[in-house]
């Protein structure tokens, strides 16, 4: 679709067609990368034309696994992917000058072949993402597949899983995702890699000396403490494998620079640019980065790396405050590089991040229709003394953000009361320019609560990045957490659903929970939320003891010889980063599907228990009809039963009982680092994926019918009484006691928010945000006009980006339901 | 018979000249790019459709 290049920058603001204004507004430089990505998220579940699984990385991952098949799983991994990185195709894109990508060309998806058997499968049976000739293809595929079965991490962790825990957790109906390292999501270590204290060579040097000192004590007096040497020093060999074949894998990018620099480029501007990508490759990750290029550089290859070495769901990471130093030095001291040369870097390192994608299995690409994962950059917060850490980098970065306008990396902002006015400014416009992003994180409220529920002593909680689309998580050497998997993920509305139904799924037609009693013969609401309290209780221990073996045998089932090398307590050590020893523990629960428990539980007690005016009989029947025949009652349980989310003490009340029952329970459920679970409401798209999943409920919702979008947000359209009850609502909830963090999406008005007076208008909407101690909001900001015209139009209107959950999406890669679910969301007027 | 480091697209290494890099130029439906895989300068080129004789 072309730009309408009559229509001026003045008109096309005014009509909200931001995407046309970035076209005009970037470089050259970055309208060729940003429009050179092949999307990799996939459209409502389905990838885009073009987009193949690589099977180069498969091929030579698999011929060195069996090759080193002798070797302890560290070091099999480490020699493994070496293998991969010392001989995969590599690529340099025109004009680009940040390198690094996982698959052999780049409209390819990789493929983690290693991870479960079940996600092979699926692949074989994917159409359309086969390279030509597909035969072939397929044959090679199925040959894979015949190797890896029995093999992947998930296949070996399936065999010692309690057999009851694995059929019902397989079921698909009370949470997702797998525990493994292979689906997971690392924390990173930034306070010991990313502050220019270190780089690779270094670290090696460090691993040498323990070895060396190790293998001093392997041949010195015999006893107990030297046995558990062996396998360490095993471990240092791979780390140091591991980091050694980065260095050659990023050197393989100066050698091609160089030779394109030679023999083929002819403009000497980018010959001299290819040379200063050698001169960067060479440099990082063997050593720390000297300047804005080798620092954006240097972490861009940790993230890939990491990615040759595991899926990696999510990308947390604090690129302002890690990145902002050498900014500083390059833009403002030296001034060595100009604003808008910088801005390149910056919004091409965003772009780097966009194109990243592997190949997921369906339910993880409905769970998060248009991206591939959940890549939500931390910017802003403060530095460990308590000071402001906001730099001009944190402002580059939104300005970035706006010229490149990807779904994916999205940002969540730590605001905390010493932001600066220019800060919230190039915030505001952001949202205003419809990017769904930032969102907005507490920074006092959620360094509290990292202290709480985990014991983070406050320096190391002031570090904290998002783990994922909202969980802090710190950056340090005890604080930060090498492996979470979605697996520890509960599909809540099934607390109430069992608890109507004695702990029958009529969905997937089998006892799922405890019986807890025959709903149809409660007589007060307390046997009610008696029955809750126990489903509850059940789902998240099944849940949690699944992840919590799974972290326990990863490093005995996978083994992450990067990551451990780039992680302080696994060099120190010996042990893989995944070993819960030396970490303080940081786990949570993520409550899909939360908030319908407390409509559906305050209707039951207001229609039934309060009012008499039907009986338990008559519901449980009309869910189990669901609703069909019923369309009146169903009706009565929409309109006449308080809602969360309009400052109603009934509802409210009920969901912080809820709230206060899950945050004594997370108190008892503890990680193997022997640490507490708090719960942490939200929905990624996981309202749509359980849509078909999640029975009848008594807040009138039928089978099928979309559940709420967040993890507090209340019912679309169901918040009637503006935007001040909403906030007011969420303040009720403790958000450092109850759980971890509490998502609340909301939907404003692009048009009342126009101009300084808007500005205004949203920063006294945050101020009471603040004050009513809410550690999370996000904001759409696009009108029904563009989402409706959208839907009808989806190629002109194919750069609309919207809100979905913790993330961001391009709207026309979403279901429609999605789209539908989007635009119900009320409009607060503020 | 030829071999790869006869074809104008290989790219020896300096510290060994038996190993090297095939380079190609691609240029796909939405960018253009250089691409390097590692190759042996004895590796048989009958059957390679890039292969250019130097
Ligand atoms: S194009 Fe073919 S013959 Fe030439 S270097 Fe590459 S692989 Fe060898």
């Amino acid at each position: 679709m072309a730009e309408p290049a009559q229509v001026s920058l003045k008109e096309l603001e005014k009509k909200q067609e931001w995407w046309w204004i970035a076209e005009r507004k970037r470089s050259k430089r970055l309208d060729y990368l940003r429009k050179a990505v092949w999307k990799k998220g996939a459209l409502g579940g389905n990838y885009a034309p073009g987009i193949k699984v690589d099977l180069e990385l498969p091929t030579l991952f698999t011929q060195a696994w069996d090759f080193w098949r002798f070797d302890p799983i560290m070091l099999r991994r480490a020699k493994t992917n070496s293998n991969v990185l010392d001989n995969i195709t590599i690529f340099i894109t025109d004009h680009a000058q940040i390198m690094g990508y996982m698959g052999s060309a780049p409209h390819t998806i990789t493929w983690r072949l290693d991870g479960a058997s079940m996600v092979n499968e699926e692949l074989y049976n994917e159409p359309g993402i086969m390279p030509e000739p597909q035969e072939e293809s397929l044959k090679k595929i199925a040959e894979f597949n015949a190797y890896w079965g029995g093999q992947t991490a998930i296949d070996k962790l399936a065999r010692v899983l309690d057999p009851e825990d694995a059929v019902k957790f397989l079921s698909g109906a009370i949470g997702w995702g797998a525990p493994t390292s292979a689906y997971g999501y690392s924390g990173k270590n930034y306070e010991y890699f990313m502050t220019g204290k270190r780089g690779f060579e270094d670290i090696i040097a460090e691993i040498d000396a323990s070895i060396e000192k190790a293998e001093d004590r392997t041949i010195g007096l015999p006893g107990p403490d030297i046995l558990p040497l062996y396998d360490r020093i095993q471990n240092w060999i791979a780390m140091k494998t591991a980091l050694q074949a980065s260095i050659r894998w990023a050197k393989r990018f100066a050698r091609l620079a160089r030779i394109i620099a030679e023999n083929f480029e002819t403009d000497p501007k980018r010959k001299k640019e290819l040379l200063r990508i050698a001169e960067t490759c060479e440099r990082v990750p063997a050593k720390p980065p000297r300047n804005l290029q080798e620092s954006l550089q240097y972490d861009h290859f940790i993230q890939i790396l990491a990615r040759f070495e595991a899926h990696e769901g999510a990308w947390p990471s604090r690129p302002d405050y890690y990145h902002g130093p050498y900014y500083d030095k390059d833009v403002n001291v030296e001034k060595s590089i100009t604003k808008e040369e910088a801005l390149d870097l910056v919004g091409e390192f965003m772009i780097r991040a966009y194109e990243v994608g592997g190949f997921a299995p369906r339910w993880a690409r409905e769970g998060l229709q248009g991206i591939t994962g959940t890549w939500v950059w931390t910017l802003g917060g403060v530095k460990q003394d308590g000071s402001d850490a906001c730099n001009d980098l944190t402002i580059a970065f939104l300005q970035a953000a706006r010229l490149v306008r990807v779904a994916n990396p999205t940002f969540a902002f730590r605001w905390h009361p010493k932001v600066k006015d220019e800060v919230m400014r190039e915030i505001f416009e952001c949202i205003r320019h419809g990017l769904g992003y930032p969102s907005m994180r507490n920074d006092p409220i959620l360094i509290n609560n990292a202290m709480h529920w985990h014991g983070h002593p406050l320096e190391e909680a002031r570090t904290w990045v998002h783990q994922a689309c909202m969980s802090p998580n710190p950056t340090t050497k005890h604080g930060f957490q090498p492996m979470r998997m979605a697996s520890a993920t509960a599909n809540c509305a099934k607390i109430v659903e069992y608890a109507l139904h004695n702990g029958y799924d009529y969905v997937v037609n089998m006892q799922m929970g405890p019986k807890t009693g025959d709903a149809r013969k409660f007589t007060d609401f307390e046997q009610l939320f008696r029955a809750w309290v126990r489903q509850m209780e059940w789902i998240f221990s099944l849940l949690v003891r699944t992840v919590n073996l799974g972290r326990y045998k990863d490093p005995e089932f996978f083994g992450r010889p990067f990551l451990s090398g780039i992680s302080e307590r696994a060099v120190e050590s010996g042990l893989d980063a995944v070993s819960y020893v030396g970490e303080r523990g940081n786990c949570w629960i993520t409550a899909f599907t939360y908030v319908e428990n407390a409509d559906a539980l305050a209707a039951v007690k207001k229609l039934v228990f309060d009012d008499k005016k039907y009986t338990m009989d008559q519901l449980i029947t009309a869910l189990e009809a669901n609703w069909d025949g019923y369309e009146e009652m169903r009706l009565d349980f929409v309109r006449n039963a308080p809602k969360w989310g309009n400052d109603d003490d009934y509802v409210d009340n009920i969901m912080i009982r809820c709230l206060e029952e899950c945050a004594r329970f997370s108190k008892e459920i503890k990680c193997p680092c022997g640490n507490n679970w708090p719960i942490l409401p939200e929905n990624v798209s996981g309202n749509i994926h359980y849509a078909n999943i999640v029975g009848a409920l008594p807040n009138g919702r039928r089978l099928g019918d979309a559940l709420y979008d967040g993890g507090v947000s209340p019912g679309p359209g169901l918040d009637k009484n503006g935007p001040t009850a909403v906030l007011k609502s969420c303040g009720k909830i403790d958000h450092i006691g109850h759980g971890r963090a509490f998502l609340l999406n909301q939907r404003l008005s692009p048009s009342q928010l126009a101009g300084e007076k808007g500005y205004q208008l949203w920063r006294a909407y945050m101020k009471t945000w603040a004050d009513l101690g809410n550690d999370h909001v996000q904001f759409n900001m696009v009108s029904d006009a563009t989402l409706r015209a959208a839907q009808k139009d989806p190629e002109k209107f194919s750069e609309v980006i919207v809100r979905v959950a913790g993330y961001s999406a391009h709207f026309v890669d979403i279901s429609r339901k999605t789209q539908d679910n989007i635009i119900q969301r009320t409009v607060q007027g503020i | 018979m030829p071999k790869c480091e006869e074809c104008r697209k290989f790219f020896s290494l300096e510290e060994d000249p038996k190993k090297g890099d095939c380079v190609q130029r691609v240029v796909d439906p939405r960018q253009a790019y250089y691409k390097a895989k590692p190759v042996t300068a004895e590796k048989d080129a009958a059957k390679c459709e890039s292969f250019e004789k130097k």
